[in-house]
């Protein structure tokens, strides 16, 4: 499976894709919103986007409102990974149509117990 | 009555660097000694804004700034961190630890970008809600949360 790490801080993308490898995942990085679209713009789609909330150029909530604007990316999951905790927030990023949301900090335990709600946990692979 | 105790604070700490640096609980622990001081000091800071308008600073000594930036990015003890990474990571840190100190407040708002720098700038008419001294495996750092009254 293929995940795309979405944050603007290079230290959370390489702690999210090396809790993600483990797990059978091939990561690909995007620093904000609009380089991850770019991404998906070059496909293959991947699996799985984890995303940052509060980022430069495109923020982690209008690339979810963009991703779900496109049907040739309905297939992808979203989850949030953000320090935004709060449930107004945590509502709006559902609304727009996010699958999960993660709160940093997080431990790998917690986005393996998310992959398996998602049915995204490799076969095999304990939850 | 303050919305932000100490008490919070450190547990938050405690959480952010058992998650994202040790990945083990324990590694945070009261500071037990005269007020740390720096020689070299780096800060990172992230502001908070909307009704309750404030600052949340991470300081500690650049070598333990670069110490954290290595068990963030699991780099080996000996390897140099560059100054991009360390800004990053140190800055990181401080970003996680706003969100969840922003998260204690009664009042929704929105999170700044993480600054970092040798010394924050001055934020006039702020108040210091709370400052948590902390030792992470012997090392000092400070906590500090700060009202900042009108900020944008």
């Amino acid at each position: 499976m293929r995940a795309l790490v979405i944050d603007d801080s290079r230290t959370m993308r390489s702690i999210v894709s090396r809790t993600l490898q483990p797990l059978g995942f091939e990561t690909v990085e995007a620093e904000h919103g609009r380089a991850a679209l770019d991404v998906l713009e070059g496909g293959p789609l991947p699996d799985l986007a984890c995303i940052d909330w509060n980022m430069p150029v495109m923020d982690g909530l209008t690339f979810v409102t963009e991703v779900r604007a496109n049907p040739a990316w309905r297939s992808m999951t979203l989850m949030m990974v953000t320090t935004e905790s709060e449930h107004g927030q945590i509502v709006r990023a559902l609304a727009a149509g996010a699958h999960e949301y993660l709160i940093k900090p997080f431990t790998a335990d917690a986005i393996r117990d998310k992959l398996d709600l998602l049915g995204l946990l490799p076969v095999g692979e304990p939850a | 009555m303050s919305v932000i105790a100490g008490d919070d604070v450190h547990a938050i700490a405690e959480e952010v660097f058992a998650a994202m640096v040790d990945g083990e609980p324990g590694t945070v622990v009261p500071w037990d000694g005269p007020a740390p001081t720096w020689a070299q000091p780096l800060v990172a800071w992230v502001d908070l804004h909307g009704a309750w308008s404030g600052r949340a600073c991470l300081a500690t000594e650049l070598p333990t700034a670069h110490a954290l930036a290595r068990a963030l990015l699991t780099l080996p003890a000996d390897e140099e961190v560059g100054e991009a990474d360390l800004v990053d990571a140190f800055g990181e840190m401080a970003n996680v630890v706003g969100g969840n100190i922003k998260s204690l407040l009664p009042v929704a708002g929105t999170l700044g970008l993480p600054q970092v720098a040798p010394e924050a700038p001055a934020a006039p008419g702020s108040r210091v809600v709370t400052e948590v001294a902390l030792a992470w495996h012997g090392r000092p750092l400070v906590l500090t949360v700060l009202t900042v009254p009108g900020a944008p």
